[in-house]
């Protein structure tokens, strides 16, 4: 069985000063069919120029939001114009346009909703160790936290089909979107798969990614919204 | 005396101020009329507060007032904490609004083109005036929110 037709994809490319990238991402993804749009939150640098001028569409945020709230702007306008299949796709190069197909096949051959990719799941991933360390404490705390059985919580690669994409109420502006993500994706009981996928680590990506700090800036950030619940 | 007088004319303040916001919110005002009122009855009558204080198991008075103060602030903090967040969901509705309001977008068939520019002119592709309207319409965040 072949995977969804690319024309009802839409990939969505959350960017914050990612020039020097993103021209990179989108030339790569311009050889696929899929529709692409670049959610530039408030970048000082070229990339919504960059973005634009590679043909993708283009949502600014006027202001800084965070990744959190340009996931949430790309699907909601990606749904609202009729896409089938929604991928979200980090726009600093770490993701492989290679391993979009083989989400997209993971939910038509699973029946999931929600296809997230893992880096842990490849046979021999090379990931650093501190990066490796930072994201198993965090997944340990978002398995503990949502129930779900992953093995990569943060992974921004991620494909959902429509009805998954609807689900999603995003309130976390930053980082703990992550997790809120999942936490959303456990209580919608819908079918979710993990799916094998490579990480480009360079040194553009290591500087650009997560550090422990800010680990603790998404605790703080997730403990403080089980206050509004 | 000094002190009485000063702490008299700031807590008095602060009743006026909780009595004039009563309509913005009226829980808040009557919190504050009630701490004010009771502020002012322990600064003139000290050995009061030393005797509710006994009636509630703390040594001395002062403690009393120094709890009490603890878990007022704490809740103030509280309430200033979850309005800044309902603040901000609030900035970015409307700044998911505004960019959603102005998508540029690539070629009409929506598959990916090179966009050239116009002919003398080192323009970037102008926002696609055309659906800007219909783009506000299908927001998702009328239909997302809760």
């Amino acid at each position: 069985m072949r995977g969804p037709e690319s024309s009802s994809v839409w990939v969505v490319c959350p960017a914050f000063n990612e020039a020097t990238a993103i021209g990179g991402v989108l030339s790569d993804l311009s050889r696929t069919d899929y529709h692409v749009v670049v959610v530039d939150d408030c970048s000082c640098d070229a990339t919504r120029d960059i973005a634009t001028e590679l043909g993708a569409t283009v949502i600014s945020h006027p202001i800084n939001l965070g990744q959190g709230a340009a996931l949430k702007t790309g699907i909601g306008y990606a749904l609202s114009q009729g896409a089938a299949y929604i991928v979200t796709f980090d726009a600093d190069g770490q993701h492989r346009v290679g391993d979009i197909p083989r989400l997209l096949d993971a939910l038509d051959h699973s029946r999931a909703d929600f296809a997230l990719g893992s880096r842990f799941l490849t046979p021999s991933p090379i990931v650093p160790i501190g990066r490796r360390l930072l994201l198993k404490a965090a997944t340990l705390f978002t398995v503990a936290m949502t129930g779900l059985r992953l093995t990569d919580t943060h992974d921004g690669l991620r494909a959902f089909t429509r009805r998954g994409a609807s689900v999603f109420h995003l309130r976390q502006n930053r980082m703990a979107h992550a997790s809120e993500i999942l936490g959303q994706i456990a209580r919608s009981g819908l079918r979710y798969v993990e799916v094998p996928v490579t990480i480009e680590y360079t040194p553009y990506t290591m500087a650009k990614g997560q550090r422990a700090g800010d680990l603790i800036m998404v605790l703080l950030d997730l403990f403080a919204q089980r206050l509004y619940r | 005396m000094i002190a009485q007088a000063i702490l008299s004319l700031v807590l008095s303040g602060m009743l006026i101020y909780a009595w004039a916001e009563r309509r913005r919110s009226p829980a808040v005002a009557f919190l504050s009329v009630a701490a004010s009122l009771a502020g002012l009855y322990f600064v003139w009558f000290p050995s009061q507060s030393t005797r509710v204080a006994e009636l509630v198991g703390i040594g001395r008075g002062v403690d009393l007032i120094l709890y009490l103060w603890v878990c007022i602030s704490l809740i103030v903090l509280l309430n200033l904490h979850l309005k800044l967040r309902i603040q901000e969901e609030m900035i970015t509705k409307l700044a998911r609004t505004i960019a959603l309001a102005n998508v540029v977008r690539p070629g009409r068939t929506g598959a990916l083109v090179f966009v050239e520019p116009r002919a003398g002119s080192m323009q970037p592709p102008a926002v696609d005036g055309a659906h800007i309207s219909s783009d506000a319409r299908a927001s998702p965040i009328s239909s997302n929110s809760p």
